[in-house]
């Protein structure tokens, strides 16, 4: 009888769980663990959602400025024509918001901020410099550029997905769009706003700095991880 | 009537220590195979489960890369779509490029050689030309197999290449320079992994080795 009890009770681990339940925790503990890195999300990251076009343009001061030139840095873009008053200005307001937002957070990787006139007729050189003299803009982090308007189509429509369109009066139509573009030249985020929140900008810019900051060792499996298990904020 | 002490007494009580000595061998055994067997389980889920340690750029993108044909080197024309099922490297580059093309296909090359016959099966490596003026299928067809057999080339019209080299993140432009060979031709030297299913899932930087190549490969293949 003494030995039939005995051979029923579960063998214990250290007078704890019985055994076969260790094995089945250490079992689970690398799918608990992956479960918990997805849910808690102890590190986040912003997508990498898809290459950002290739493209050769002239800026404000007559220079050529190719997609290449902006690698290793973080870049704001924006699509804009300096004919219209009021959703120009906004624009323009928009990118200051940024770069003031971005000057306050302090990043450690340089942000250069490009707007693409999709009117090269009129926003020539001269023009685009004139506007950004106007505008109060520097000239060593902005670039207001412009080329051949099939490029352009190209670049801000297919490649960006930003919408634009000249209409029968040679006015144009456009939706208000701001992109963040890593070093690599990966599409980070989208703002589809008049006026980005400058709030959303600096924290945009921090989880990429960070990433950055972590990209060597075990460091970077983490960050690696947090793509694999798509920890991106709201 | 009852017999307590009986000659096979001692037997009796003999019998039983032994058969649980037996069992407590038998339980050890049994829970040091269930042990390894479950570590060598939990082992393989950490592993299966390890985030990856690339060497290029990984994009989760959610959408296809946009399809495109062009001429290739065997003198019919070809879409990306074709080659579904197979691993895509895309490389822009032309023929008379002095440094960085030759470079860059020769990793690919290291690239095919470390990924092994097998796994080289499953393995496209195209070359877009950005010179296609002088990139005839001709000279796409005598110059890639220097590299490697598999190798295909692409080419077409100057109006046809930009656009599907700019949604790909590549710009070039022709200059003229001192070359022997005429006018050079700048150009993004990345070479774009676009995945069985039709995704762009990767870049690696100019410079990143065959080997490189072939240990991401082997992790996004298995």
């Amino acid at each position: 009888m003494g030995l039939s009890t005995h051979a029923q009770k579960p063998t214990r681990f250290g007078g704890g769980l019985p055994l076969s339940k260790y094995w089945l925790l250490l079992l689970a503990l690398p799918v608990l663990g992956a479960l918990a890195f997805a849910i808690f999300q102890p590190i986040q990251v912003l997508p990498r959602i898809s290459l950002a076009p290739g493209f050769s343009f002239t800026d404000q001061h007559g220079a050529r400025l190719t997609s290449d030139d902006l690698r290793g840095k973080l870049v704001y873009y924006t699509f804009m024509h300096t004919g219209c008053d009021a959703n120009c200005a906004q624009t323009v307001q928009g990118l200051k918001v940024i770069q003031q937002a971005v000057d306050e957070a302090g990043s450690s990787v340089p942000v250069e901020f490009v707007a693409i006139s999709f009117d090269p007729q009129r926003d020539t050189a001269e023009r685009l410099r004139h506007f950004a003299t106007e505008q109060g803009l520097d000239g060593e982090h902005w670039h207001l550029v412009t080329g051949d308007p099939v490029q352009l189509k190209n670049v801000i429509g297919a490649g960006f997905g930003a919408y634009y369109e000249q209409t029968d009066d040679g006015a144009f139509r456009f939706d208000p769009m701001y992109v963040l573009v890593d070093g690599w030249g990966i599409q980070r985020a989208f703002y589809r706003t008049p006026m980005p929140d400058p709030v959303r900008i600096v924290r945009d810019i921090n989880f990429i700095t960070k990433e950055l900051e972590n990209s060597e060792g075990l460091n970077r499996l983490a960050y690696e991880a947090a793509h694999l298990f798509l920890c991106y904020p709201d | 009537m009852t017999a307590p002490n009986t000659p096979t007494e001692p037997t009796v009580t003999a019998t039983p220590e032994a058969a649980r000595q037996t069992s407590i061998y038998s339980r050890i055994l049994w829970i040091s195979v269930g042990a390894i067997l479950v570590l060598a389980l939990a082992a393989l889920l950490a592993w299966r489960l390890r985030p990856p340690e690339l060497h290029g750029v990984l994009i989760q993108s959610p959408q296809e890369a946009a399809d495109f044909t062009l001429m290739t080197s065997t003198g019919e024309p070809m879409s990306l779509s074709d080659f579904r099922g197979k691993f895509v490297l895309l490389y822009f580059g032309y023929t008379f490029c002095p440094d960085v093309c030759p470079t860059t296909l020769n990793d690919l090359k290291g690239m095919m050689e470390a990924l092994g016959p097998k796994r080289a099966e499953d393995v496209q490596v195209i070359m877009v030309s950005v010179d296609p003026e002088r990139d005839t299928v001709e000279q796409l067809s005598t110059y890639l197999p220097y590299f490697h057999p598999s190798f295909l080339g692409m080419t077409g019209k100057v109006e046809d290449i930009q656009p599907v080299a700019s949604r790909l993140g590549i710009f070039f432009e022709r200059h003229e320079g001192t070359s022997a060979a005429g006018y050079l031709v700048d150009h993004t030297a990345v070479v774009i992994l676009v995945d069985d299913e039709g995704y762009v899932r990767m870049i690696f930087p100019y410079g990143t080795s065959g080997e490189d190549m072939a240990a991401d490969l082997t992790y996004l293949m298995r």
